[in-house]
This record gives C-alpha cells, structure tokens and sequence, in this order.
C-alpha cells in the first residue's frame, strides 16, 4: 500500500544575522544551511492498518506526510502509494487519498456543509448513488444531520471537525492521512471522531496514517507506531512493546484532607512506590511507580486506608515523554 | 468540458456564498462604477479644455477607454483570485489544501472565487464602448462588433497573463502581492492613446508588459491614426503568446515550490 525508502528531505534555510543590519544584509549576501527534515527514513505500512506516526513539533511528521501525498518532491529515496510515486502523479494520487489537517478546513466558510459535499461529489467525480450512500452513512455516523444545512462559519469548532472528516472520507480514498485531527475538541467529539476513524477502518478497510499528540488518540486507534525524532525513525513497531518498555512510570498525587508534618509511605507499598517531594505542599502525596510492579488500584486503595484524602490526580502519560526516553537511551 | 462543469458547481457555490453576503456584493460593484465613472469624467472635463489630444478626439480616446475597461473586467470578474495567491494560500498553507485535490491547481485557484465588482467594470465598459462607438464616424456593423468581441477578449487574456506571470513570483518570495499591483499599476497608461508618451514608455508598454494591445492597438483596428492599424490585428496572436509563457512560468513555480515548500 505505501511504501517508504531512504526518503530524506532537506531544505535550504537562509541564514541571517540579527538586527535589521542583518537584514539588509541578508538581501545581498546569503549564506545557507541544509536542514535535513526528513532523513533516510525507510517502512512499509500494509491496506488497512492504522499507523500512529508521532514525534515532537519539527520532527519531520508534517514533511513526511506532504511527500506520501505528493505536495512535496523528495531530496531523495523512493515513495509509493498506491503503486503510485504522490510527486510524479499528484493529481492520480489524490483522487485515492484524503486529509484533515486540525488547522486547516477543506469547507468554504460561508456555506453549509452539503454545499461543499456536493462540489467534492464533483471535484472527484464520485458516482451520484456512492455519494449519496457514503453522505447518508457518514452523517449517520457522526451524527450531523442537523448541521448539513447550516454555514460551516456558524458552527462550533467540533461540529465543524466532524463536518471535515465527511469531507475526507465521501470519495472513499484507499488512504486517509489525519494530522492533528483532535486538537482542541472536547471529550465527547473527541470521542465521536475516535469512533469514526475506527468504523471507516474496520468496514472499507481504509488504510489510516495519524499524527497526534493525543495520547488517547493512539492507544484506542492504532495497533502500531512510527515514532520520528530528528528526521529519522525511533521506533517503528507495536505500541505496547514501546508502552511497556518505556512508559515505566506512572505518577499518581493525592491531596491530603489535613496537613501533616511528615507523610509517610504506606507500610504496604514500600519498595514498590517512590516517593516523589512536592515544595511548599505539605499536604500532597505524590508517588511513582511501574505498572507492572503494582497497579494504580492497588496504589490508591492503600493510601486510601491509611489517609483521608480530598482529591486524586493521575497524570497522563505523554507521548513526547516516551520519545524523549527512546532518544535518551539511544534507542 | 470536464472542467466547464465544474468551473459552473464552484460558480454556483460561490455565487450562493456571495448572496450571504448582499450588501457587500452591491457595495463592491457600485464602487467599482463610482471610481470608473469619476476617472472617464476627467477624460471629459480634460477634452473640455482641448478638442483633440495629439489628434485623438474625445470619442476616439473613449473608445480606447472602453476596450481596456472591458477587457479587464474579464479579468477581474474570473481571475481576480491571482492577487490573493501569496496572502490567502501560500502564507496561510492553504495551497498544500488545493494541491491534494484531483485537479489542476491554477483551475482551482481561478474557481475559488468570483469577483462581482468585475460587473460593475464591465457595465462601464460597455457603456463607454456604446457612447463612443457611434462617434467614430465610421461604418459599424455585425462583423465589426464580432471583430471587437475578439479583441476584447484578447484583451482580457492579456491582462490575466501578466498577472499570473507575477502571481507566479509568490512561489518563491510567499507574497508578490507588491510586484504585482507595481506592475498593473502601468495599465493606466493604456487609457490613453499610446502615442501621447515617449519612445521608452511606448516601448516597455508594447514589448516588455504588453499592456498597449489591451487597448491602443485593437483601438487601432479600427482608428488608425498613427499606422498601427496592422499591428493591431496581431492582438490575439500577442494575447496566446503571453498566456503561453505566463503558464510555463507557473509550471515553472510549481515545479519550485513542490521541492521547497513554505
């Protein structure tokens, strides 16, 4: 389905000195450094599978994803999509592919969403009883029947994500690259959209490539991870080989009823838990610990027995901070 | 045909997003026949003073007036999205958006928007073409007409590749909005009857920026005072060329921003 290798992308980034000395200067004499943004990076992904391709801001995700859709022509290596190469074919290629990009709409503005449904029925030539069978199911899915006819300006910003994802997928593309497509989204669309993704998989096997800092996005969509660092790949294989392997730590904070001069551990969790000092709060108890050593059930039942306590925080687990952790040991 | 279709499904859309907006779409055209109609009333009150500019009579340089307000209105009504290209789709990214659809960008770009205000160029142009038409003491008929139809559409071309050739500009500099209007700037010229300016001007306008065969020259077909009655008929010849090279050029840029990026 999509074949990736020895891709690199390398830009040339003008090189400018301070102050506006420098850019007066800057407009005579140039100097230039290559960015390599992508480099050397080589996998395959198979028809139907849901890849979480993720890496901080600047990693090189973005860059990869304009090349795979042909926006951009590589520096070097070879992509394949489709048995299509995305640069050479642009416009073949993208009759088989679509795209949300959190940031960026494909709906005009000042019209309602059935409106630019029915210019992509037309831009992408779909057969009219597809389009209305696709329309049909896809609204259902998302429940939007209700918003089909009002200007995308005036709904809100998860109605108006929802209306995008119809969008990407009415022409039934064998790839679909979704690129931040819950940033900013509330619990419940969020969760609408999470399910979408997962039924166009499961019932037209829809092959889905998804960039996220959402941590919640991939564990519940995707069975593998690339993760890209620097322009090269981390890692590249199943996520809970890397959850385990790398997500060790698992920190929960209570917040004590009453303030004590000194907290202890509980008897029952010592040498399982660590404890981690907050300043300034002498009423939190804060503690880590591996999941696999104990569970945070068991690590919140004991310190319930033991204290009264107002209020319990589990923080999430950060994607950045696995990457971060992959990149220290050398991975 | 294809793409007539789908140029009148985007027409169509975008003339309902328009109506959304009435009041603008009325204040955009008035504007347009406010600011035309001021600048032919200074033609007016200039002939007042003089009965003939280096020979033109005052239906003779409307004449010319009303050719290149038509033909830009061509322009304006359809291609008026090339000002727009660095601004509202290289800056923001929305022009990787136009790239992931299955077809040609620069008809994607075109189609993203109409420009009513074009209406009210073309109202006054044909007006202007009504008033002076009559005064050219000359035999008019179908074949005429048909002929200026031609010329006028030429016109329009001519005007649309000089501006893509500059919009182009915007692949490597994100915006070449300056570049641009500088340059349309210089259509102004073409108002009047080339030959009222000097040898370099004269010369930029009708070999560097073509503007002279948006107006003077098809003029000329049919009011020949300086002996450019020939050249005028080169016209659609001089429009096909420059469209040629102004879509190699943005091939050119496409070519350039798909390994670059922004």
């Amino acid at each position: 389905m999509i074949e990736v290798r020895g891709l690199s992308k390398h830009y040339r980034i003008a090189k400018r000195k301070q102050g506006l000395l420098g850019a007066i200067q800057g407009l005579f004499i140039r100097k230039y450094t290559s960015k390599k943004a992508v480099d050397d990076i080589s996998f395959t992904i198979a028809s139907g599978e849901v890849v979480g391709y993720i890496g901080s801001n600047g990693a090189g995700k973005s860059t990869t994803i304009k090349m795979l859709s042909g926006i951009l022509t590589p520096t070097s290596g070879d992509v394949l999509v489709n048995g299509i190469v995305p640069y050479r074919e642009r416009q073949k290629n993208a009759k088989k592919i679509g795209a949300v990009f959190g940031q960026r709409t494909q709906l005009m503005w000042d019209l309602a969403p059935r409106e630019s449904y029915d210019l992509l029925k037309h831009i992408y030539q779909i057969p009219e009883a597809i389009y209305q069978k696709n329309l049909h199911e896809m609204t259902e899915k998302l429940q939007l029947h209700s918003l089909l006819d009002i200007p995308v300006r005036q709904l809100s910003l998860g109605q108006k994500m929802r209306c995008e994802f119809v969008a990407a997928f009415l022409h039934d593309p064998a790839v679909v690259y979704l690129d931040e497509p819950t940033i900013g989204l509330d619990v419940a669309a969020k969760s609408r959209i999470r399910s979408f993704i997962k039924q166009m998989n499961e019932e037209k096997g829809t092959t889905i490539i998804l960039t996220t800092h959402d941590m919640q996005d991939i564990e519940e969509l995707c069975r593998r991870i690339i993760i890209i660092d620097n322009g090269q790949i981390l890692y590249d294989g199943d996520l809970h080989a890397v959850k385990n392997s790398f997500l060790h730590e698992h920190v929960i904070s209570f917040e004590l009823d009453e303030e004590k001069e000194e907290i202890l551990i509980p008897g029952e969790l010592e040498g399982l838990v660590t404890y981690i000092p907050e300043e300034g709060n002498s009423n939190k108890l804060t503690l880590s610990f591996h999941p696999e050593t104990i569970s945070a059930a068991q690590v919140i039942a004991a310190v319930l027995h033991h204290y009264r306590v107002r209020d319990v925080s589990i923080a999430e687990p950060k994607i950045e901070s696995i990457v971060q952790e992959i990149y220290e040991r050398g991975a | 045909m294809r793409y007539f279709q789908l140029y009148v499904c985007f027409f169509s859309a975008r003339l309902k997003a328009m109506m959304e907006y009435r009041v603008d779409f009325l204040i955009g055209a008035l504007s347009i026949l406010f600011i035309q109609t001021t600048s032919i009333l200074f033609v007016k009150i200039v002939f007042d003073h003089i009965h003939t500019l280096q020979g033109w009579t005052f239906h003779e340089v409307l004449f010319i007036y009303g050719i290149a307000a038509t033909g830009r209105a061509i322009h304006q009504f359809f291609f008026e999205n090339l000002w727009v290209l660095g601004s509202a789709y290289i800056r923001t990214g929305n022009f990787d958006r136009i790239l992931l659809r299955p077809i040609p960008p620069l008809f994607h770009l075109i189609a993203d928007r109409i420009q009513p205000d074009g209406i009210g160029q073309l109202i006054i142009g044909v007006i202007v073409l009504g008033i002076a038409i009559p005064e050219l003491s000359m035999p008019w008929g179908g074949l005429e007409t048909l002929i200026l139809a031609l010329l006028i559409l030429s016109s329009g071309l001519i005007f649309i590749a000089v501006n893509l050739f500059f919009a182009t500009f915007s692949f490597w500099m994100v915006d070449s909005f300056p570049i641009m209007s500088t340059t349309y700037q210089l259509s102004s010229f073409t108002n009047y009857p080339l030959t009222i300016y000097n040898k370099g001007l004269r010369f930029v306008l009708t070999w560097i920026i073509p503007y002279g065969f948006t107006s003077f020259y098809p003029a000329a077909v049919f009011v020949d005072q300086g002996g450019y009655h020939t050249v005028g008929y080169l016209t659609p010849a001089v429009a096909i060329l420059c469209c040629m090279i102004a879509y190699f050029f943005w091939k050119r840029g496409l070519r350039s921003f798909a390994s670059t990026g922004h």
